[in-house]
């Protein structure tokens, strides 16, 4: 009976891979698929044998156990969203600093100074204009600060004669560079691993110098590199073409010196631990004042504030149901893993190696929102992993970080931002994938070698449990 | 409260369950709607030189000039586009921008390629000696043309096509004189660090002196960034009036 109800939730895992694919609701997905993950193993006790219960004390409830339905329930659908509470109030700060950045002209003006040093080598502004752009969404994130950069860079690149798709290609896999060492995005998929809590000492700056810097560099690299390559191959264009400007192309240049701000606050939490939500506020309220945009009467100043950071949770919005819906399905997967385990157990890779290599192999399944990628059906296969194998969490985050961000945010048209790209700029799908696919296994086979390398045999104090 | 209604009402509650995820759409901002006739009546108006202010906001150097380099480089720059028309007419006995084209060995093309509102593309030069004329853009300024009002402005016998193969032709002729033109030659120094140094064109110029050489080619009592007005109406009168406030703003004008 444990092989049958196996099965059955295997076919659920690829229902839910189809679905996530075919672009539905991932809020609502995760939620259903939770349910069904909640009524299968559990009411699955019941038909099973008393050695597979014995061997998976996981699923033991009731009378001597010390644990009750409603409180595994309650675990489920209270406790795991409560506890991702943590993660959303970075989100919402991280939000309202990307706010921040793009109010006071700080974010602009920045793209305009390097384009400035660049002039008219395309090559050179699009090395520079990568390297800016990375960095700002070290600690910029969500698709309206992408949206309030790419009004600036794209336009700017496509007068040099870059050719739009790469330009688009070229813009969206350094944002996704960045966001290799953004903080908000690190608590994010760190609490697909671990509680908020647990293993204190997985911090970004532990992150940061065993992996994360050589991911960004490597994404960074590749990526510029590609889009040199596809602009030497490609004919120069001068276009005659018409279009308003966007308020942020025609807002005033921030002073100077306020245009280190952008990667205070990740300095700030890699170099000394400081809070990620300190960071945001210190160099937010000095972006503000440095700005001016303090200068009027106090209450003017509050209204101020508070339109940012409203607009700023508004970016965030869409993501936030399915952010507190995850952490339901995250704490399920732990009652499905023995059923999965019974049916897959002996084909799942339980080296590191293979794992890396399975996983470079089958990163196109990062795309449309696949069985790889975190912010899709990945966080099932999370699930089914690091419940019927042992793997230390770095690892397992380097290895789905990879589809996750450079997949799934610098590559696929599913992504928000860069579905907004291609309406922008005209872009076809295709022709943003011809080149961003080759750029997602360029960068994710490097990313995975660096993986290899850098996260293996860390041992059982990073284990998860 | 028929079936359609009903429908749309109940779609954001049906998307947020069974539907696509909602993507961020992309809003351009909105403006007042003008007619086509007033906006092309008050633009035509506007000197030459009084439009460097709207041609140096879309080059992406231009915190780094000075408000004196403008005016110059907008002198210059209008004066090198009509020497180089006089040149080619002069040359090739004609002013007639598709026999300049044929003469110069140009490979003219005419696809269709729709645009929408946000960026609508009328031409594109790829270097060395191929040009398309996106027609679309061109087909619906030739149905504005149809009406009184809007004739009027721009001229009884004007051919969109022509001026923007005019405009699309001097890109050319910078390719073939890069040398020596003007557009071409002038520089600015970015950076310098020791020997090290950073001297770039300036994109702009070409396009003011494309823009004069095809005022120039054509005979045009106006200068033709008009056209950006005039073209994009068809797709979006409110794109077309937000460039037209933009157009006047810019030009220290009233819109």
């Amino acid at each position: 009976m444990d092989y049958a109800i196996g099965v059955i939730l295997l076919l659920t895992f690829f229902a839910l891979a189809w679905y996530c694919i075919k672009g539905f609701n991932l809020m609502i997905g995760f939620l259903v698929i939770t349910i069904l993950w909640t009524v299968l193993p559990l009411g699955g006790t019941l038909f099973v044998s008393q050695e597979f219960l014995a061997a998976n004390p996981v699923l033991l409830f009731g009378e001597g156990t010390g644990k009750t339905l409603v409180g595994i329930l309650n675990r489920i659908y209270q406790s795991a969203p409560e506890g991702w509470g943590t993660t959303l109030v970075n989100v919402c700060w991280g939000a309202w600093f990307g706010r921040v950045l793009m109010d006071t002209g700080i974010a602009s003006t920045l793209i305009r100074k390097t384009v400035e040093l660049g002039g008219d080598k395309p090559a050179v502004t699009i090395s520079l204009l990568n390297l800016v752009t990375a960095l700002i969404f070290t600690s910029m994130t969500g698709a309206g600060p992408v949206i309030a950069i790419g009004v600036i860079v794209l336009p700017i690149l496509m007068s040099l004669g870059v050719p739009k798709a790469i330009a688009m290609f070229s813009f969206m896999g350094a944002v996704a560079s960045g966001i290799y060492l953004n903080p908000v995005n690190f608590a994010q998929y760190r609490a697909f691993f671990i509680k908020p809590t647990d293993m204190p000492d997985f911090t970004l700056g532990w992150y940061a110098a065993h992996w994360g810097y050589a991911a960004l560099a490597i994404m960074l690299i590749v990526t510029t590199l590609l889009a040199l390559f596809y602009l030497g191959r490609s004919k120069s264009h001068r276009q005659w073409a018409a279009q308003t400007r966007t308020p942020q192309a025609s807002q005033k240049d921030a002073p100077i010196y306020t245009l280190i701000l952008p990667v205070v606050p990740v300095i700030l939490n890699i170099a000394f631990n400081f809070s990620v939500i300190g960071g945001f506020v210190i160099a937010g309220f000095a972006a503000l004042f440095l700005c001016g945009r303090m200068s009027g009467t106090f209450r003017e100043n509050c209204q101020l504030v508070n339109k940012l950071y409203y607009e700023g949770v508004v970016d965030t919005a869409p993501l936030v149901g399915f952010l507190l819906t995850l952490p339901m399905f995250n704490a399920v997967a732990v009652y499905a893993s023995p059923y999965f385990n019974v049916v897959i157990g002996e084909i799942m890779p339980k080296s590191e190696l293979v794992v890396c290599v399975v996983f470079a192999a089958l990163l196109f399944m990062g795309l449309f929102r696949g069985p790889m990628t975190l912010v899709g059906c990945g966080a099932a296969t999370l699930g089914v992993l690091s419940n019927v194998a042992k793997f230390s969490v770095p690892f397992l985050y380097g290895v789905f970080a990879i589809p996750t961000i450079t997949v799934n945010i610098g590559c696929c048209i599913t992504q928000s931002w860069v579905a907004w790209g291609l309406a922008y700029t005209k872009v076809e799908s295709r022709d943003f994938l011809k080149l961003s696919i080759p750029n997602a296994y360029a960068t994710g086979i490097l990313q995975y070698a660096a993986v290899y390398f850098l996260l293996t045999g860390l041992g059982t104090a990073w284990m998860v449990g | 409260m028929n079936w359609e209604y009903i429908k749309q009402k109940l779609k954001p509650i049906a998307d947020g369950l069974f539907g696509k995820q909602r993507i961020t759409r992309y809003e351009r901002p909105h403006y007042e709607i003008r007619k086509l006739d007033y906006m092309l009546g008050k633009l035509a108006m506007i000197p030459a030189i009084e439009w460097r202010h709207y041609a140096f906001s879309r080059e992406p150097l231009n915190g780094k000039f000075s408000p004196s380099q403008r005016l110059e480089w907008m002198r210059k720059s209008i004066e090198c586009g009509k020497i180089y028309a006089q040149r080619m007419i002069a040359e090739y006995e004609s002013d007639d921008a598709d026999i300049i084209a044929h003469r110069l060995g140009l490979e003219v093309f005419y696809p269709q390629y729709p645009e929408k509102t946000d960026r609508v593309l009328f031409a594109d030069f790829i270097k060395p000696d191929r040009i398309n004329i996106f027609m679309d853009a061109v087909n619906r300024a030739e149905k504005l043309l149809r009406k009184e009002s809007v004739k009027k402005i721009p001229g009884d016998n004007i051919k969109p096509a022509k001026i923007i193969l005019s405009h699309e032709i001097f890109h050319h002729i910078e390719e073939k004189y890069r040398h020596e033109i003007f557009t071409r030659t002038e520089k600015i120094r970015l950076w310098s660090l020791g020997p090290l140094h950073n001297d770039s064109g300036i994109y702009a110029l070409g396009e003011i002196a494309a823009m004069s050489f095809a005022q120039e080619l054509n005979h045009l009592t106006y200068f033709p960034y008009l056209m950006d007005v005039f073209l994009v109406y068809d797709y979006s009168p409110e794109e077309a009036s937000g460039l037209y406030e933009e157009m006047m703003t810019l030009a220290g004008l009233e819109p």
